[in-house]
C-alpha cells in the first residue's frame, strides 16, 4: 500500500516536470516568434539547392576572407566587417 | 541544379556560399551564425528594426536558453494592449550582449537592394555593435556603387573584394549544365568579357 503512494507521488512529480518544460520551451518559441515573424533560412536554403557546388569555393580562400574569419578583434589587421562586391550581370551568363 | 545560360556567380550565390560554410565551421563550437537576404519585392518589411530583429531571433534561436533581459522585455510587453515589438535600438543592444561573449557571424546580402534611407541606419547600426562587441562579424554583399557607403558607414572596420567568376568557375559551371546547345555564346561580365564556344567535341574558352 504504501509502496503504491510513493509510485503516485513519483508520477506526480514527473509530469509535473514534463509540464514545466513544455511552458518553457512554448515561451521560448513565443519570443523568436515575436523577435521576428521573418523566416531568413528559407530562403538560403532554397538559393544554395539552386547553387552549383564549387562555383566560388576561392573566394572563402581569399586573403581577406581568412582575415575576417580569423581576425582577432582590436588586431593589427581588424577587418571585422567584409563586403564582397559584384556588379550587376557578374557571373550572369548569355547563351544562343 | 542550373538551368541553361543561368547566373552561375551572384551575391546571393556568394553568401549562401560563406553562410554555409560558417554554419559547418559553427557546428560544436561556441558560436553564432545569422543571414539575411534582401529582397527587392519586400522593400516595405525590410527596415532596420526588422531585418536585424530577423537576426536577434536566428541568433537567440541557437542559444539553450533566452537571455533573462529579453524574457523580461518580453514579458513586459505582453501587457500593452496588442504587444509591442523591440525598437531598433534594444535589439542592438542584445546583439551586442549577445555577441561580446560569443562570436557571432551576421551576414547580409544584397544591401543594393535595401532603400538608401534604411541602409545608412542598418549600416550604423551594424557599426555600433562591431564597436561594442569582440565577437561580432559581419558578412555583406552588394553592388560597387553601394561600397563608399559602406567603407564610411562602417568606418575603417570593413575590407572590400570583389567577385568576378575565374576561369576555373565558369569551368566548374559548364560541366553542371547538363543539356547543351551545340554552339554556346557565353558572356560573363560586364568585365571581364568571357566568351565560351563549346562543340560536342570540345571545350573552348577565351577570357581577357
Amino acid at each position: 500500500m504504501s509502496q503504491h503512494h510513493i509510485n503516485d507521488n513519483t508520477n506526480c512529480f514527473n509530469i509535473n516536470n514534463v509540464w514545466n518544460n513544455c511552458t518553457v520551451a512554448d515561451e521560448k518559441s513565443e519570443i523568436l516568434a515575436w523577435l521576428s515573424p521573418l523566416e531568413p533560412r528559407i530562403r538560403h536554403q532554397d538559393i544554395r539547392t539552386r547553387r552549383v557546388d564549387g562555383v566560388g569555393d576561392w573566394l572563402l580562400q581569399t586573403q581577406e576572407y581568412k582575415d575576417w574569419f580569423g581576425g582577432i578583434h582590436g588586431g593589427k589587421s581588424d577587418s571585422s566587417a567584409l563586403f564582397f562586391c559584384g556588379g550587376p550581370g557578374v557571373g550572369k551568363t548569355y547563351m544562343r | 541544379m542550373p538551368e541553361e545560360g543561368r547566373v552561375s556567380l551572384k551575391n546571393c550565390d556568394v553568401s549562401s556560399l560563406a553562410i554555409d560554410s560558417l554554419c559547418k565551421q559553427a557546428v560544436g563550437g561556441n558560436s553564432a551564425v545569422a543571414c539575411f537576404y534582401f529582397d527587392f519585392a519586400a522593400q516595405e518589411e525590410q527596415s532596420p528594426a526588422t531585418i536585424l530583429g530577423s537576426v536577434l531571433k536566428q541568433v537567440v534561436g541557437g542559444l539553450d536558453e533566452v537571455p533573462e533581459r529579453i524574457v523580461q522585455t518580453f514579458r513586459d510587453q505582453k501587457k500593452v494592449i496588442g504587444g509591442q515589438r523591440l525598437a531598433l535600438s534594444e535589439i542592438v543592444e542584445f546583439l551586442q550582449d549577445i555577441s561580446s561573449s560569443r562570436r557571432t557571424f551576421i551576414c547580409i546580402d544584397a544591401l543594393d537592394e535595401c532603400p538608401p534611407g534604411h541602409r545608412v541606419r542598418l549600416l550604423d547600426s551594424l557599426s555600433q555593435i562591431l564597436k561594442n562587441s569582440r565577437g561580432a562579424r559581419i558578412f555583406l554583399t552588394g553592388r560597387p556603387h553601394v561600397q563608399g557607403e559602406v567603407e564610411k558607414h562602417l568606418a575603417g572596420r570593413a575590407a572590400t573584394r570583389s567577385i568576378t567568376p575565374t576561369k576555373g568557375d565558369i569551368i566548374i559551371f559548364l560541366r553542371s549544365v547538363k543539356s547543351f546547345s551545340k554552339d554556346i555564346f557565353l558572356i560573363v561580365g560586364p568585365s571581364p568579357r568571357c566568351t565560351v564556344f563549346r562543340t560536342s567535341a570540345s571545350l573552348k574558352l577565351q577570357m581577357p
